[in-house]
């Protein structure tokens, strides 16, 4: 049992094994696109991400060294691939038009479908949009991703402590920017 | 509790990572301040509100993508360990390979050269051989002059080993069949004699030897052997042997029937 968890599966990877970034594809691709879709990329966008994110945990395996958890190894490595994509895209001018089609496009559905709820999940995005992205991220990976703050600080390279009150003012941040473009 | 305090507990709370004691206390905090109670439950309000986002099943295209990836990566890697093992190869070649060819050539040359002009070892082992032979030969013949029954024995087999047996132990082994007092001996003797049927002597002396056969199991093997050799040679001998008054009836007809055979 204990050769089939995350970390010892990596480390196989790590020694040359490759086939088993296979099953942790399987197992993680889901959470993956759920973070980039969630940051407001685009489905297809979102896809292409995954994959660079799997690309450069083979092509960065040997930095793999097995003490902390697979998964703040791995959506450490999912926000530089988002960071750079946007870094780049932006230089392009590419990236708004792009990237952050769903969201800033949401409110043509909200007009369509009418439903409230359908409405405020269309306006938490449009919130999301306007969040800078390392606070969305916080949001993203502990709201969505379910990580726990002691991974969550793994990742962001902060004490447990400092994880929880940026996610706090992060939150608090969103519901603000959430309330002005209810009212507005 | 400084703002900071209440921001790491708020957060505890609502991700559920809070302990019940701990939780219980912090129950107490918000029912004794009115404001942090508000923050927290407009903020509890809004995470629960979070909920509804969600995202889109990923396309099965994905997939096919990372694995065709995962598939030229294990492909490159292959290439890379067999052209490793190329390279080890090739590097351990260069100048090892030059200096170890080098080496070999010089210790051959001087061997060729330096060699003592003696026989080569292949005529030594005919020699030896040869030797072998004349000894095992004459052991033949003294084991057949022997009173024991079992060194005679011993003798008929000494003579299966022998490659080209000579004249002397042909005649040895035919006096043998002939007039050994031992049934088993005179056995043995037919049986190595026919290693060696193509031998005009050999097939001459078994012929000659049937009629003084006596014995009904020297009598039968020597009509299988004949009939086995179509020797018609073998009948006049047969037809004599078959005048014996004293010759057993099924030997007789065993005869009778070989007889039929050959001719």
């Amino acid at each position: 049992m204990h050769d089939l968890t995350d970390n010892a599966l990596m480390l196989k990877v790590k020694k040359g094994d490759l086939d088993k970034l296979g099953l942790l594809y399987e197992r993680h691709k889901k959470k993956l696109f759920g973070f980039f879709y969630n940051l407001g990329n685009n489905p297809s966008l979102s896809e292409d991400l995954v994959q660079n994110v799997f690309m450069r945990m083979l092509q960065y395996r040997s930095s793999f060294s097995g003490d902390g958890t697979f998964g703040a190894w791995m959506f450490r490595m999912a926000r530089n691939v988002n960071y750079d994509h946007h870094k780049k895209a932006s230089k392009n001018e590419l990236s708004s038009s792009s990237s952050k089609i769903e969201i800033r496009d949401p409110m043509g559905d909200e007009l369509n479908e009418g439903i409230e709820a359908e409405g405020n999940k269309a306006l938490l995005k449009r919130a999301m949009a306007k969040l800078p992205e390392e606070k969305r991220q916080l949001l993203v990976l502990t709201k969505y991703k379910g990580l726990k703050f002691s991974e969550l600080a793994e990742i962001m390279g902060c004490s447990e402590g400092a994880a929880k009150v940026r996610v706090h003012r992060a939150l608090k941040e969103l519901r603000s920017i959430f309330l002005e473009l209810e009212i507005g | 509790m400084n703002k900071e305090t209440f921001e790491i507990k708020a957060m505890d709370y609502l991700a559920g990572e809070m302990k019940q004691a701990d939780r219980e206390m912090f129950d107490k905090l918000l029912e004794e301040n009115p404001e942090y109670k508000k923050a927290y439950e407009e903020l509890e309000a809004f995470w629960s509100s979070m909920q509804s986002m969600d995202a889109p099943e990923p396309l099965n295209g994905m997939d096919d993508v990372f694995f065709n990836m995962l598939d030229k990566e294990l492909a490159k890697s292959e290439k890379k360990v067999s052209k490793k093992v190329f390279d080890g190869w090739r590097g351990w070649f260069r100048p090892q390979l030059a200096l170890g060819t080098f080496l070999l050539v010089l210790g051959l040359g001087l061997g060729y050269f330096l060699a003592p002009n003696e026989e080569i070892p292949s005529s030594k082992n005919t020699v030896a051989e040869k030797e072998t032979e004349e000894v095992r030969q004459k052991l033949v013949l003294t084991l057949l002059e022997q009173p024991s029954a079992n060194q005679r024995l011993q003798g008929v087999g000494e003579a299966n080993k022998i490659e080209n047996v000579d004249e002397i132990v042909i005649r040895a082994l035919l006096k043998t069949l002939n007039s050994d007092a031992n049934v088993n001996v005179r056995l043995a003797a037919v049986e190595s004699l026919t290693n060696y049927v193509d031998n005009p002597l050999v097939r001459q002396g078994l012929i000659q030897a049937i009629p003084n056969q006596e014995s009904p199991i020297m009598q039968i093997t020597l009509a299988n052997l004949m009939v086995a050799l179509q020797e018609k040679a073998s009948i006049e001998p047969f037809k004599q042997l078959l005048k014996k008054q004293e010759l057993d009836t099924t030997v007789k007809r065993k005869i009778k029937n070989s007889i039929e055979s050959i001719i």
